[in-house]
Parts: structure tokens; C-alpha cells; sequence
């Protein structure tokens, strides 16, 4: 048994010493219970290479517009030639690729980058879910939390929050960077004049924060193990996709089938935050984005009504 | 089935059915604890520590704990019962993880539900399910801070806790490498960590080595006579009686009896108390029927109102004694005519045994109908 119960200091030990001060609410356990997730999310290698994969993207961004900022200027005035296409003057094939890789500071620019790295959010997520959430139900650690002078809510907005901050990390927070290297590499006016650039990546941000959140949360409460997670997440993120661009391009239905793409209602609301215009965006024959918020909206309640009756009947009889 | 679910009150819809109760305020009673952040006043003193009236849960068409009361102030209490009585799912509601159906669960006075009724209470689940990749320390910490104190404090009273329950040395190691002991011990320390009034405590000698079992035994005993209240469930009968004689026996989501073991014994009418009794020969070696003793006390006996039987069980020619088995009802009022017998007739008796009145036997008959 090794070391034994600490019999001798009893009476001390017990009444440890007179608590003086003021608890905290229980909104203030929501950051602990984050934590908590995030430890256990982060204390697994696995993480750290999928994080640092889908941060590759970034990178690529990031080094883009520093290669192409810095090729600009080493640009001399005399042409260039390209292959047997011809001569072409350096700056204006800058420009050109900066058009093309959509690395030019623009909305365009951040959409692109929002788009690919949540592709890398999503895996992660479907990864992490189980992590994060499926195994307090699977396992019964939930009865640690619910024992505590905390609600259900408080352990939902903490587990929430652990699922944001990972959102975050990965989009947001990148995408600010990559608006404040733009704004060094080429002019201190850009941060202000673009002000609603920053905005808009916020904005974007938050769109992918709540509805990744939610829905997260609901399916790893309902799915607890990873592999029916991943292939919920495939269903609901690739194969919806693949069925509305076949309704809509393929049948030609109406636009409002892409709306069973959740993916693409994200990227409606996004390029809306971002000021985009629907015609900007790829396929073309989109809903309006006020109708993807709606369907949006109507998912994220749904996940939290099952949410809610989920953690309140979370002890039934198996 | 069980003589106290048959009580005539069983088939009434508006009582509880607490066939024995007693409430508890044990020997020794020391003042009750203080709880971290708040002054008890006199008057909240004053009030039972845990308190269920008529509390019913159903999970479904299932019902869980039916119609239970129940009131704790201090010491220990064993909660006993087969699987699936309800025990868990009590001190579930009991630790505000549900809420009841029907009826109310009070804790010094708030529902069991509100934060502030948590604040009073320690749970040690079942499960020993944590995150694997932590260390002893993060977790129990972490657990710390959802109780509400800041993080110095809640580095401080995990430190505390750790010591307590023995696991100072090993806390640093990751909890996927820790024994089923070393797991209790950190669920143990989890629920100790805001020195609570009430602790609930599901299921925590199983896993533990004899040794272990000991130091958790004598833990409980001290936490208790410091006047804090303990409910413990186990199957683990024998540490329980080491623990404890306070019970509260649960069978089909019911009380079905609370008190100490001798109570409820004493109300167990359909199961007479066994009692045998060895009586002294007068010249060892000889088995002399005419002059045997134990007929004339079994005769005795059997002129008493309690006793229902007397059976004269085989005695081995080398025994210096004869053995006598009684069937007797109302112990207490059994004894005393029994010692009035034997001082009148100066029957030499070498041996008395009660034979069913342990936690198991009084368990069995109430469960089963027979002794565990």
C-alpha cells in the first residue's frame, strides 16, 4: 500500500485552514472546465501534429505575402521573359499571382484562407470531439462536474469554450495575423482604412465558433466514440456537400439545396461578414446568406435543445 | 419477500414506506463541521444535515427510488442493498446530479439542487473514470477550482487533500500508470477538498487492498467523530460493520429500513432471533440424557413468551458443553427472561452466541428472505 493515510496530522489536515474569502460564482468554473479539455486534448501528440499540419496553411499565407511582398521589391522596370509565352514586366506578374493566390490582403484573400483552413478545423474536431466531451459520458466523469456547486450550463460553456478556443486558434487568431502582416509589409493605413476587414474576420470567426461549437457538442454527446463521430462529420460536411452541388448543378434545382450544406452556409455567412458578393463566390448559384443564417440558426437550436435534454437525462438507466 | 416491505403500510400510496427509521445523532457527538465561506448560524445548526421526504425518481417507465425519506444529521451511515435498489440513483439526488420527481431533498436547509446546498457536500463516485493524461495533482486541482476558490487557494487545499489520503508522494504521476487504490484515493481526495459536511460515498472500499481498506476505515471514523456525516454505500458488508451499525437498507427503489442493526433486527418479526446457547456439563465426557442440563433449560425456555423454538443440536462426547439453539422473538425482552432463568435455576452456561444478527444476516432476511 505504500505510503499511508496521513493518520498523525488529522485534525489539521481536516479543517485545513478557515476559508475567509468570498467564492467565486459558478460562471467562474467555466474557464477550469476548458481547461481541463484542453489539457487533455493537448496532452496527446497526435493533436500537436494535426495542429501543426493545419497551420501549414497559415504558413503557406503567411510566407506568400512575405515572398511576394519581398520579390516586389527586388523587381527591376525591364521585362521579363516567360518561357515562349512571351516578356511580361515583373511587377504585373506579381500582381498577377497575388490575384491568383488570393494573397493580396483583399476580403478575397481572408475568405480564402478561412475556407481551407476549416477543412483542417473539421477533422481536428471530429478527432477531438470525443476527447473533449464523448468521454465524460461514455466513461461517467460527468458526475465529478455535476457534483459541484456548478449547473449543466456552466459544464456546457465550459466544454463550449474548450471547443472555441480550438476553433479559434486555428482561423481567427492566423487570420488576424495574416491582416496585421499585410498591414507592416505594405502600409500602417491599411489596419485602419481595412478596418472592416478585421471586422469581418471576426465576424467570420464567431459564425464558425458557434456553429462548429454546437454542433460539435451535440454530436459527440450523442456519439461519444470517435470513429461514428468522423463519419457523422463526413456525412454531414462532405457527403451533404457532394448531394447539394449534385441537386443544384447537376439537376438543377433550386439554389436552396445548397443550404443542406452546412459547410457552404458557414462560408455564405462569412463571405457576407467579409462584404463579399455572392457572385464572388464559388460555384456560383448561391442562396442569399440571410437564408443560410436561417438554417444556420435553426440547426444550432436544434443541437442545443438535444443538448439539453441530453445532460438532464444524462443518468438513465442503461 | 422482505418482512418490512410487507408491512401493512406497503400498499399505501400516500406514505413513504421508512418501515424502521431513526434518526441519527451518533455517540459522541461532536458539534457540526463548519463549511468553508459561511457562518452556520444556531438556527441552521439546528436543521437536519440531509433531509429526503418522499423523494420519487423515474427514469421512464422506470421508477428508480420511490417515495424515500430519509434524515442524516452526523456520523456514519452504511447504505446497503442488492444491485439495482436504488442506492446509486439516492445519492445521486442526494448530490443534486437529479432532481427528484417528487418530493424535496434538503441539504442544512436548501434544495439539494441549488448551488449553495453543493457547497455542503463531498461525492466519491463509482466510477473511477478520470482523464488518463493528467497527473493525480491537475485533477484533483482542477476539481478544486470548480468549487469556487481561486487558484492559489485551490493549489493549497489539493496539496491538503493529497496528504490526507496518502497520495503526496504520487500525485505527479500520470493517472493512467495508478492502481484501483491509488484511483480511490483520488476520487477521495476530490470530495474532501472543501472539508464538506456531508460526504456521499459510493462504492469506496472496493478495489482496496486489506491494508488501504484499514486506513479508509479509520479516515471515515475520524471524519465522523469531528461531527461531519458520512453515507456510504458498499457491499462490502463486513468493513461496513467495522464502520458502522447505522444503516439504511434499500430494496426496490424503497427504504426499507433505517436504523442500527440491533433496531432492525428487533423489528423482524417473520425472522425469529437464532441464539445458541452452550451449557456447561456437569461431569465433561458423559452424556447422560437423564441428567443432562440443557433439557431441563431447554424446558425452561419453552415456557417463555418470546422463544418460538428450542432445538437441542448434536454434542460431541469430548465437548465440554452442550449446545442449545433458540428461536426467540423481541431480543431484549428474550435476554433479560433468559438471565432471570439462569440466575433462578444456576444453569452454568459457557457459551452464548446470537447467530443472525450481523449486517449480512439482517441484510438477507430483509432482501431475500434468508440470511446472506
Amino acid at each position: 500500500m505504500g505510503e499511508s493515510l496521513n493518520r498523525a496530522a488529522t485534525p489539521e489536515l481536516l479543517h485545513y485552514r478557515p476559508w475567509r474569502g468570498e467564492f467565486r460564482t459558478p460562471a467562474a468554473s467555466i474557464w477550469p472546465i476548458a481547461r481541463v479539455a484542453l489539457t487533455s486534448i493537448f496532452q496527446k501528440w497526435m493533436f500537436w501534429i494535426i495542429y501543426i499540419l493545419g497551420l501549414l496553411i497559415f504558413l503557406l499565407f503567411f510566407f506568400g505575402q512575405y515572398l511576394l511582398s519581398w520579390a516586389e521589391t527586388q523587381a527591376g522596370e525591364t521585362d521579363v521573359q516567360l518561357g515562349g509565352w512571351g516578356r511580361m514586366n515583373p511587377r504585373h506578374l506579381i500582381a498577377l499571382f497575388r490575384g491568383f493566390l488570393k494573397l493580396d490582403g483583399s476580403a478575397e484573400s481572408y475568405r480564402s484562407f478561412f475556407a481551407y483552413q476549416g477543412y483542417i478545423v473539421m477533422i481536428v474536431l471530429a478527432l477531438a470531439g470525443s476527447i473533449l466531451i464523448g468521454n465524460d459520458l461514455r466513461f461517467g466523469s460527468l458526475p465529478y462536474y455535476l457534483s459541484k456547486p456548478l449547473s449543466r450550463w456552466h459544464y456546457l460553456l465550459g466544454k463550449g469554450l474548450a471547443v472555441a478556443v480550438f476553433i479559434n486558434l486555428m482561423t481567427t487568431l492566423p487570420a488576424i495575423v495574416l491582416f496585421a502582416q499585410w498591414g507592416v509589409l505594405e502600409s500602417w493605413e491599411y489596419l485602419f482604412e481595412r478596418f472592416d476587414l478585421l471586422l469581418g474576420i471576426l465576424g467570420y470567426g464567431l459564425v464558425l465558433t458557434v456553429t462548429l461549437t454546437v454542433l460539435l457538442l451535440a454530436t459527440a454527446t450523442w456519439l461519444r466514440r470517435t470513429v461514428p463521430l468522423i463519419m457523422m462529420w463526413t456525412t454531414l460536411f462532405f457527403f451533404c456537400r457532394l448531394l447539394s452541388a449534385a441537386m443544384v448543378d447537376g439537376l438543377r434545382f433550386s439554389p436552396r439545396w445548397r443550404l443542406i450544406d452546412l459547410w457552404n452556409s458557414t462560408s455564405l455567412i462569412g463571405a457576407a461578414c467579409l462584404g463579399l458578393d455572392l457572385e464572388t463566390i464559388r460555384p456560383g448559384n448561391q442562396p442569399p446568406w440571410y437564408e443560410a443564417a436561417l438554417v444556420l440558426g435553426g440547426v444550432s437550436l436544434l443541437c442545443l435543445t438535444y443538448l439539453i435534454r441530453r445532460i438532464r437525462g444524462v443518468e438513465i438507466v442503461r | 419477500m422482505p418482512d418490512l416491505l410487507d408491512s401493512p403500510d406497503s400498499g399505501r400510496g400516500d406514505r413513504p414506506l421508512t418501515a424502521i427509521s431513526v434518526s441519527r445523532d451518533p455517540k459522541g457527538s461532536a458539534p457540526p463541521a463548519l463549511p468553508f465561506g459561511s457562518r452556520l448560524t444556531e438556527e441552521a445548526a439546528a436543521l437536519p444535515l440531509l433531509l429526503c421526504q418522499r423523494v420519487s425518481k423515474w427514469y421512464g417507465p422506470v421508477i428508480g427510488v420511490n417515495q424515500v425519506t430519509l434524515e442524516l444529521r452526523s456520523g456514519i451511515t452504511g447504505l446497503v442493498g442488492s444491485n439495482g435498489a436504488g442506492k446509486s440513483t439516492l445519492m445521486r439526488l442526494i448530490t443534486g446530479q437529479l432532481r427528484p420527481d417528487l418530493g424535496s431533498i434538503e441539504i442544512r436547509g436548501h434544495d439539494a439542487w441549488s448551488t449553495s446546498a453543493r457547497r455542503h457536500v463531498g461525492y466519491c463516485p463509482e466510477l473511477d473514470s478520470f482523464y488518463e493524461e493528467m497527473s493525480g495533482r491537475q485533477f484533483v486541482e482542477a476539481m478544486a477550482r470548480l468549487y469556487g476558490y481561486p487558484r492559489r487557494e485551490a493549489l493549497d487545499r489539493a496539496a491538503f487533500a493529497l496528504e490526507r489520503v496518502g497520495m503526496a508522494g504520487r500525485a505527479e504521476r500520470r493517472v493512467r500508470g495508478y492502481s484501483k487504490g491509488m484511483r480511490q484515493r483520488i476520487k477521495l481526495a476530490q470530495a474532501l477538498l472543501h472539508d464538506p459536511e456531508l460526504m456521499v460515498l459510493d462504492e469506496p472500499l472496493s478495489g482496496i487492498d486489506p491494508v488501504g481498506r484499514d486506513e479508509f476505515v479509520r479516515l471515515f471514523g475520524d471524519l465522523a467523530s469531528m461531527g461531519k456525516c458520512l453515507l456510504i454505500s458498499s457491499h462490502e458488508l463486513e468493513e461496513l460493520e467495522k464502520l458502522t451499525d447505522h444503516l439504511a437498507i434499500m430494496a426496490h427503489g424503497r427504504i426499507a429500513a433505517v436504523g442500527t442493526v440491533a433496531q432492525i433486527r428487533d423489528r423482524l418479526d417473520n425472522h425469529p432471533l437464532l441464539i445458541r446457547i452452550d451449557v456447561k456439563r456437569s461431569s465433561p465426557g458423559e452424556n447422560d440424557s437423564e441428567n443432562d442440563e440443557r433439557r431441563r433449560l431447554a424446558a425452561g425456555l419453552l415456557k417463555l413468551n418470546d422463544v418460538v423454538g428450542v432445538e437441542l443440536l448434536d454434542a460431541r462426547p469430548e465437548d465440554a458443553v452442550d449446545p442449545v439453539l433458540v428461536r426467540a422473538r423481541n431480543p431484549q425482552r428474550f435476554f433479560q427472561e433468559l438471565t432471570r432463568l439462569v440466575l433462578e435455576e444456576w444453569y452454568e452456561i459457557a457459551r452464548l452466541e446470537t447467530l443472525d444478527d450481523s449486517t449480512s444476516a439482517v441484510l438477507g432476511y430483509l432482501l431475500s428472505g434468508r440470511s446472506a
